[in-house]
């Protein structure tokens, strides 16, 4: 079903395609091993990225977003299926597509004895236009707090990563492709990252980013897609992502669960995955707290604990949502 | 643009190579300041009284008049096993042209821009190349001024055709370091491999010169230290085959090194 769903998001972008997709794959397949030994890193992917968006890339650790990354940049090869990027393909005419893009890498490696200069102008004369380049460096450095001058083993992970930022951007490029780009990053950069993606969104710029980190998503994102184990499970807007809301909410009370506390709560709709263990009872909650709390109020309640639902809980609720709707 | 990666290499690596330069070029000038301190008719008689396994171990084969000269003590004295210590230089450089920048992530970040694969390996063997000449030129500097400070007459002709001798050689051993390094994605092993490939033949070209005239020389044909003779050259110059020799091997690599990396993944 969840195949289906994202198959038939796929299939609703065909039309896109004709548009020009910036990125599109056709039953890209990578898999590691031989024989018995084979791991499927990336399974069949069909993905299309259009112009102008800021498509978020979402999976846990090891679902296939970094080897997706690897493949479009044509620094893995894939077992099966194709690529391309402006309607170009990613291995014949990488240095083409190259020269159109900026990357950064999730575990961004640089040399370690030179500046942040040094790399800058190394970086902008392998690209050309090295005065440019670097005149653009400079004012994306300063927007970032980014010091140059400083060599890289001496900068703390956040300012690499500031300045792997600067290197993916400084160019202007068509397309930027991201790995955990805010990883390390503070509040404050991140937030004058999120108005950066936002300018460039504007100026018709794409730009494709792997997270799994929800709030910048939400924040930034327009598209997302949801890997697991190298399997696309789905491409929604972010719009109707976020529209499923609901909490874990566990109340501890003072004495025994009042009784028929558990009957009420099992026939409430907007409380599911109900379960009690010793003075303790947990759910799941969609919506408004008062129904909740009117119903609890018989009791003395001790703590009442409510969490934020992580990124992989709204997109089973939201998929299962969908399925029973279907 | 063209060019851009060989001028960040050699940025990057002129450093070393003025060190490592510096300091075999150090060890060259006392060898040559020690000269006036021997008596060369007694050196020859001493290498005279040694078997010849003692000798080969040395550096020395059947050629023990030119031994008994100053370029010949120079030759024994620096050459022999300077060439073994310098092979760790083009080792080192070898490495650095694709294994290195792989296993730390630093390739990714290169190959994402608008060069090719072929490209980078190019021009960053060439920029190494640049500094192994550099590091042979400070040597054959170190000489001389050890020849002017100890007052040592040298034949300089004969003494720039053994140090010189030295650049295809070891332009060969990077060659080798990078193929390994390119064939075997992980560092550390490549790293062992071409380790032992030293090694290994500096034994066999032992081997072979304590043993001329036996199966022991054939043995020493396949070391490719065998054909890196201090003696050799002082008594007929360049030997252009076997410079030839190193030349073809290290382009044949170089081909073969560009052509395995554009065909397969990049490591993480």
């Amino acid at each position: 079903m969840l195949r289906r769903n994202a198959s038939q998001e796929s299939g609703s972008e065909e039309s896109n395609m004709a548009s020009g997709s910036v990125i599109a794959t056709t039953g890209l397949t990578k898999a590691y091993g031989s024989g018995s030994q084979i791991t499927l890193a990336l399974d069949k992917l069909d993905l299309r990225v259009n112009q102008g968006e800021i498509f978020g890339y979402l999976g846990p650790n090891g679902a296939g977003k970094t080897t997706t990354i690897r493949l479009l940049l044509d620094l893995i090869r894939p077992s099966s299926g194709s690529a391309t990027i402006f309607d170009m393909d990613v291995r014949a005419q990488s240095v083409e597509i190259h020269s159109r893009i900026g990357f950064m890498p999730g575990e961004l490696s640089l040399w370690e004895g030179r500046t942040g200069l040094q790399i800058i102008n190394y970086i902008a004369s392998v690209r050309g236009d090295a005065k440019g380049i670097a005149k653009n460096a400079d004012e994306i450095a300063e927007r970032l707090q980014l010091d140059t001058s400083k060599r890289v083993r001496d900068l703390s992970s956040g300012n690499k990563r500031k300045l792997g930022l600067v290197l993916a951007l400084m160019h202007e490029p068509e397309l930027l492709i991201l790995d955990e780009p805010t990883g390390g990053l503070d509040p404050l950069v991140q937030q004058t990252f999120h108005e950066m993606m936002n300018e460039y969104r504007e100026k018709g710029k794409t730009v494709f980013l792997s997270s799994h980190v929800l709030s910048e998503v939400q924040a930034i994102c327009d598209r997302v897609g949801i890997l697991r184990d190298g399997d696309l499970k789905a491409v929604e807007s972010v719009e109707r992502l976020t529209h499923v809301e609901f909490h874990h909410i566990e109340v501890d009370f003072r004495d025994a669960i009042p009784a028929g506390l558990q009957e009420q709560l099992a026939n409430m709709p907007q409380v599911s995955q109900l379960s009690a263990n010793g003075n303790r009872i947990s759910m799941r909650l969609v919506g408004d707290f008062d129904p909740l709390l009117r119903a609890i109020g018989a009791g003395y309640v001790e703590l009442l604990r409510v969490e934020e639902p992580t990124l992989e809980d709204i997109f089973l609720a939201f998929y299962s949502d969908k399925e029973k709707a279907s | 643009m063209i060019g851009s990666v060989f001028l960040e290499t050699y940025r990057q690596t002129w450093k070393q190579m003025l060190y490592w330069g510096l300091g075999l070029s150090a060890l060259g000038m006392l060898v040559v300041v020690m000269v006036p301190l021997f008596d060369m008719q007694q050196m020859r008689d001493l290498l005279e009284s040694f078997p010849a396994f003692v000798l080969a171990l040395v550096g020395v084969g059947d050629e023990l008049e030119i031994f008994a000269t100053n370029e010949g003590f120079v030759a024994i004295g620096f050459f022999g096993k300077s060439a073994l210590i310098f092979a760790v230089y083009p080792v080192v450089m070898g490495m650095r042209i694709t294994a290195n920048d792989e296993d730390s992530g630093i390739m990714d970040v290169v190959l994402s821009l608008p060069v090719e694969r072929a490209r980078v390996i190019i021009e960053k063997f060439l920029a190494y190349a640049v500094s192994i000449i550099g590091v042979v030129l400070l040597i054959y500097l170190g000489l001389h001024l050890g020849a002017l400070l100890g007052g040592v007459e040298l034949d300089v002709g004969r003494l720039a055709e053994v140090t010189f001798y030295l650049v295809p050689l070891m332009i060969f051993v990077m060659a080798v370091t990078m193929f390994i390094g390119v064939v075997i994605r992980r560092r550390q092993v490549a790293l062992g491999l071409i380790t032992a490939f030293v090694i290994m033949s500096y034994m066999l070209q032992t081997i072979g010169t304590a043993g001329e005239g036996t199966v022991a020389e054939t043995i020493g044909i396949v070391s490719f230290l065998t054909y890196y003779n201090a003696g050799d050259i002082l008594s007929q110059g360049f030997i252009w085959p076997h410079i030839a020799g190193y030349a073809l091997l290290s382009v044949v690599l170089l081909l073969a090194s560009m052509h395995q990396y554009e065909r397969r993944d990049i490591a993480v």
